[in-house]
């Protein structure tokens, strides 16, 4: 035993001590997330048909992309929506967080009382909640886009920038729901920032808001990114999110099809991950120049 | 004595950092936060006054936020409905429970002890994995139902009591936050364990855990609402009646409804939402007071 102890190096013991603590998650991962992620994968390359005796599946190439991207009118609408939606949610949804954070982060009474009830959105929404607001019209503000005056100004804007705006006043209080685990997040790095060095800035004569731009933005760059990250995947897993819910009746759907329905969903993935690079772009200059 | 009491307020005593008690100073962080925090409880209220509303109020255009009225007739008609079923109600919220508290407890470990394999520990994969949950995280979880009932079916887990805890298991949420959040635990104290003799299993259980304590009530937060609210497990992969779930059978009664009686499934629908919603509420308020304290204790300075 000490023989074979001596005789593998450090390195390799600290790797394979690294493989025992994540042998159990590999696992449970591989079983049932990634090959059923590969499955999907080929299945969006066939005309799959289910029968009696099993699944039969006829290659198809391309077939299914071509379709969801040039045939069928509803999905690329869809897309573009959701694209739309999240480009505007993830900057309001990361400043609201940010700012509530900050706020919470400050020290006066019942700041504990504050900190749960910013925190409830986490149990909003997910499950049987948001489903009931939602079919009760409660997540837009209750008709701020008929107002004549709000109509009238909707009515100038150009079309590129009125779905825009219209949607950010129709669910405006939905962005804000998605806030919870990102004030959190926030939270946790604020209060890894040392206090000296504000007293040390205070000293220096800076003001409120210098220290806030020198110090708390720099040292929040890092949370952004996964804040951002955090955001987009949220939002694009919601379960009320109008894609999704496409690509879920087209699965059962007589003219759609497993095939077809796996096919928009890496489409959909595939536009998921241009919005994660985008974000990164905007984002990750800010959070490499901290770490340097 | 008024100029008394006021003046208790004003002085320096309560300003700036760390105050015991109100301070005058304070009032403007109030005036910002308590609009917003009443913003915030607002879908809670609704879901408990629309659960109380009679039906005539739950379709009452234009809708109203408050029930004026409220009456218990939605709850009564949900248990005459549940006492009418074949299968004792206990039955289904006893596999619930069950299922809830072994799948928290359990991807809680998994995930926390893949988390600090990836962050602490020097081996060739560790970039390529996180990247690959990286990416299962952004698929969409529909997409990939048929697939996973296919494997399901190949490892003979249909129609048994561990199809509900394990493929949930390896989350890859959980996995994404928990590692973000032991990325910010310094490496010295690990460093400093080492050297006085600590195994990985003890650092692990004893450095790493109690650190990340808010992270893991976080995810705590979020596995049991998923397992909890998952009614989908059931319809899918389960055919024997008295291993499905309570949000399962309180789906079916809510639907059987709908399709017969639409107005009365409403207000059944609605007090069967509130039923399902306490308990994440109840677990959420344990586990908040975890979450919100201060991860400052790094022990470093």
């Amino acid at each position: 035993m000490t023989s074979l102890r001596r005789r593998i190096s450090l390195r390799l013991r600290e790797a394979l001590h690294g493989y025992g603590f994540i042998a159990l998650w590999i696992a449970g991962f591989s079983l049932f997330t990634l090959v059923p992620l590969i499955e999907t994968f080929r299945y969006s390359l066939h005309q799959v048909t289910v029968t009696a005796e099993g699944i039969r599946l006829d290659f198809t190439q391309w077939a299914n992309y071509t379709r969801a991207l040039f045939t069928d009118p509803n999905f690329i609408e869809r897309v573009i929506g959701y694209a739309i939606e999240t480009i505007v949610s993830v900057p309001i949804v990361l400043i609201f967080s940010m700012i509530i954070a900050i706020f919470l982060n400050l020290n006066f009474k019942f700041k504990g009382v504050f900190r749960t009830i910013f925190f409830l959105p986490v149990v909003i929404t997910s499950g049987p909640v948001i489903r009931e607001l939602t079919a009760q019209g409660a997540t837009a503000a209750p008709g701020i886009a008929n107002v004549p005056a709000v109509a009238e100004f909707l009515a100038q804007l150009p079309r590129t920038l009125r779905s825009p705006v219209e949607y950010l006043l129709t669910s405006f209080i939905l962005i804000l729901w998605f806030s919870g685990v990102q004030i959190l997040i926030y939270l946790s790095s604020l209060q890894k920032v040392d206090k000296s060095i504000y007293e040390a800035a205070a000293i220096d004569g800076a003001s409120a808001w210098e220290a806030y731009w020198k110090i708390t933005l720099p040292s929040l760059s890092t949370a952004n990114l996964v804040n951002a990250v955090y955001t987009v995947i949220t939002l694009s897993h919601f379960s009320e999110n109008k894609v999704i819910q496409y690509i879920y009746n087209q699965t059962y759907a007589v003219q759609g099809g497993i095939g077809y329905a796996s096919a928009m969903a890496f489409l959909y993935f595939a536009v998921m991950v241009i919005l994660l690079g985008i974000v990164y772009l905007f984002l990750a200059g800010q959070a490499k120049k901290e770490r340097d | 004595m008024k100029r008394n009491w006021f003046r208790r307020f004003r002085g320096v005593r309560n300003r700036g950092i760390n105050p015991q008690d109100f301070h005058v100073s304070q009032i403007k962080f109030y005036l910002l936060l308590l609009p917003l925090a009443a913003f915030m409880l607002l879908p809670i209220l609704f879901i408990f006054s629309s659960a109380f509303k009679p039906s005539d109020e739950l379709y009452a255009y234009p809708p109203r936020f408050f029930v004026v009225n409220p009456t218990l007739k939605n709850f009564t008609d949900l248990f005459s409905k549940m006492s009418s079923s074949g299968i004792p109600v206990s039955r289904y919220l006893f596999n619930s429970i069950v299922i809830t508290l072994v799948a928290v407890v359990a991807s809680i470990l998994v995930s926390s002890a893949a988390a600090y394999a990836l962050s602490k520990k020097r081996f060739k994969l560790k970039q390529t994995l996180f990247a690959v949950n990286t990416v299962a995280l952004m698929f969409v979880p529909i997409a990939v139902t048929i697939p996973r009932f296919l494997v399901v079916e190949r490892l003979h887990l249909l129609d048994t009591f561990w199809v509900h805890i394990l493929p949930g298991l390896a989350m890859p949420v959980g996995l994404f936050l928990l590692k973000q959040f032991m990325d910010s635990v310094p490496n010295e104290i690990i460093e400093a364990a080492q050297i006085d003799g600590a195994s990985d299993l003890q650092i692990y259980w004893r450095i790493i855990l109690p650190m990340i304590r808010p992270a893991i009530a976080t995810i705590a937060i979020l596995t049991f609402q998923a397992a909890w609210n998952n009614a989908e497990t059931s319809t899918l992969y389960v055919n024997t009646e008295s291993l499905k779930t309570f949000a399962f059978y309180l789906s079916t009664l809510t639907t059987a409804t709908t399709g017969a009686n639409a107005v009365a499934g409403q207000g059944i629908a609605a007090a069967a939402a509130l039923i399902m919603f306490l308990p994440n509420l109840i677990i959420f308020i344990v586990l908040q007071s975890q979450v919100m304290s201060t991860m400052s204790h790094s022990g470093l300075k």
